[in-house]
């Protein structure tokens, strides 16, 4: 019964080294190829073949494993990879090979590109970014806003007293009082959870802070922002009523049904026409409140 | 971020104003929302603050009165799942018996929404609005 594993283990003996000479050999090839690279593309094309399993990529069908050697071939596919191979074009011998390894510079930082694709996938309209960029339009720090919860539940709204810009993690502080309590929230703007994110109030004058961290001191504290966004929740219901598509025939619908009501009609129809007249005021003046839900 | 010696602010009307913390329940480190500590009673509410009607609950704890109590607000941030972050202007508790349930009738304040899965919909259930 001893005996069978001392038969065995020559074999196992022979196939570790076996297996080693291969990854030798293919790292050997891998240094050396810069015209040759034909050959070492098709093996790698064809599965490594060592011994461990192999994946197939979902997306380009090819084998894919821990251990895969890729040809430079295929690195040299991207564009940043593609300079250094230029560079050394006119001295195709190994010697520039090698000096071709040793100086290549360094890859760019490849966060910034990892995060323009998540918040392309996060954010297909792009109205999350826009809303916080760095333009006039977006909102700016100061603000009041309410962010909206796909989970339901009350919106919260309160002062935004800094923008963590971070790529994808670009996330906004809000404060409020609730209850004489004073409530801070993070939210990160390109969460799926967060609904919609509307301006409900812009500050007079520009902040000249970046962080209004001095607005949690009780002198500089602006309380509770739930009649700002009572009022404001009243305006948008005229808004609504105006018609975000078709607005304008809406409003004669709602005129001629307020006229058909009588005495009070007069005094309806001015006020609406105030409204009208005072929402295209805003509309050129881009100090007009506006609203951002994404869809 | 609540641990020996913390003082918080009782928000229930079981006669407790101020309490301090003596000792996190079930874990050995801080305390957040929806954990149980117990507390030492500080400072009692005067009767006149509470009304008339809640005179008669004002008496259910005294100075110096042992107590659990369940964290319902904190200074230091708490992060949810979401990645969301909140964070209240205090640090704040509600007093409970050994079984769980609430001491006082009435909570007077907001409470954190971890109090949710942290199973305390008693309290819940009294508070005027949760964040």
């Amino acid at each position: 019964m001893n005996t069978a594993p001392h038969s065995l283990r020559p074999l196992g003996c022979l196939k570790a080294g076996l297996r080693q000479a291969r990854q030798q050999r293919a790292l050997l090839c891998r240094q050396m190829a810069t015209t040759t690279s034909s050959t070492i593309s098709s093996s790698s094309q064809t599965a490594p073949d060592h011994g461990f399993y192999k994946i197939t990529d979902p997306k380009t069908q090819r084998l894919r494993s821990a251990f895969a050697v890729y040809s430079p071939s295929a690195i040299a596919t991207s564009p940043s990879a593609l300079a250094p191979l230029i560079q050394p074009s006119t001295s195709s011998n190994p010697s520039g090979a090698l000096a071709r390894l040793i100086v290549s510079p360094a890859s760019p930082d490849p966060l910034p590109a990892l995060h323009q694709v998540q918040i392309k996938r996060m954010d297909p309209t792009g109205a999350r970014t826009a809303l916080f960029a760095k333009t006039r339009h977006a909102a700016r720090v100061g603000d009041v806003l309410m962010v909206t919860h796909r989970r339901g539940g009350e919106p919260f709204a309160g002062v935004c007293i800094s923008i963590r810009r971070a790529g994808i993690d670009t996330a906004i502080l809000l404060r409020n009082h609730m209850g004489k309590v004073g409530v801070e929230m993070w939210y990160k703007i390109y969460n799926k959870n967060v609904a919609g994110i509307e301006i409900v109030k812009r500050r007079a004058k520009r902040a000249r802070r970046a962080r209004l961290t001095y607005m949690r001191q009780a002198k500089h504290d602006m309380g509770s922002v739930s009649d700002i966004v009572f009022a404001w929740k009243k305006t948008r219901k005229v808004m609504t009523t105006r018609g975000g598509g078709g607005g304008g025939q809406r409003l004669v619908v709602v005129l001629r049904r307020r006229r058909r009501r009588g005495s009070r009609s007069r005094e309806m129809r001015e006020g609406v026409g105030e409204r009208r007249g005072r929402g295209e005021g805003g509309v050129d003046g881009n100090r007009l409140c506006s609203c951002y839900l994404f869809c | 971020m609540l641990q020996l010696k913390s003082m918080l602010n009782c928000i229930d009307n079981s006669g407790a104003a101020i309490v301090e913390c003596v000792m996190v329940v079930g874990q050995k480190r801080h305390a957040s929302i929806g954990d149980r500590i117990v507390v030492v009673v500080q400072k009692q509410r005067g009767a006149h603050a509470e009304g008339m009607s809640a005179s008669s609950n004002a008496t259910k704890v005294k100075r110096g009165d042992i107590r659990h109590a369940v964290v319902v607000r904190t200074r230091q941030n708490v992060t949810r799942r979401d990645g969301s972050n909140i964070k209240f202007d205090d640090n704040a508790c509600v007093l409970i018996n050994k079984a769980g349930d609430p001491i006082g009738t009435r909570i007077n304040g907001i409470v954190g929404q971890e109090l949710r899965t942290k199973k305390w919909s008693k309290i819940l259930s009294m508070a005027p609005m949760q964040a």
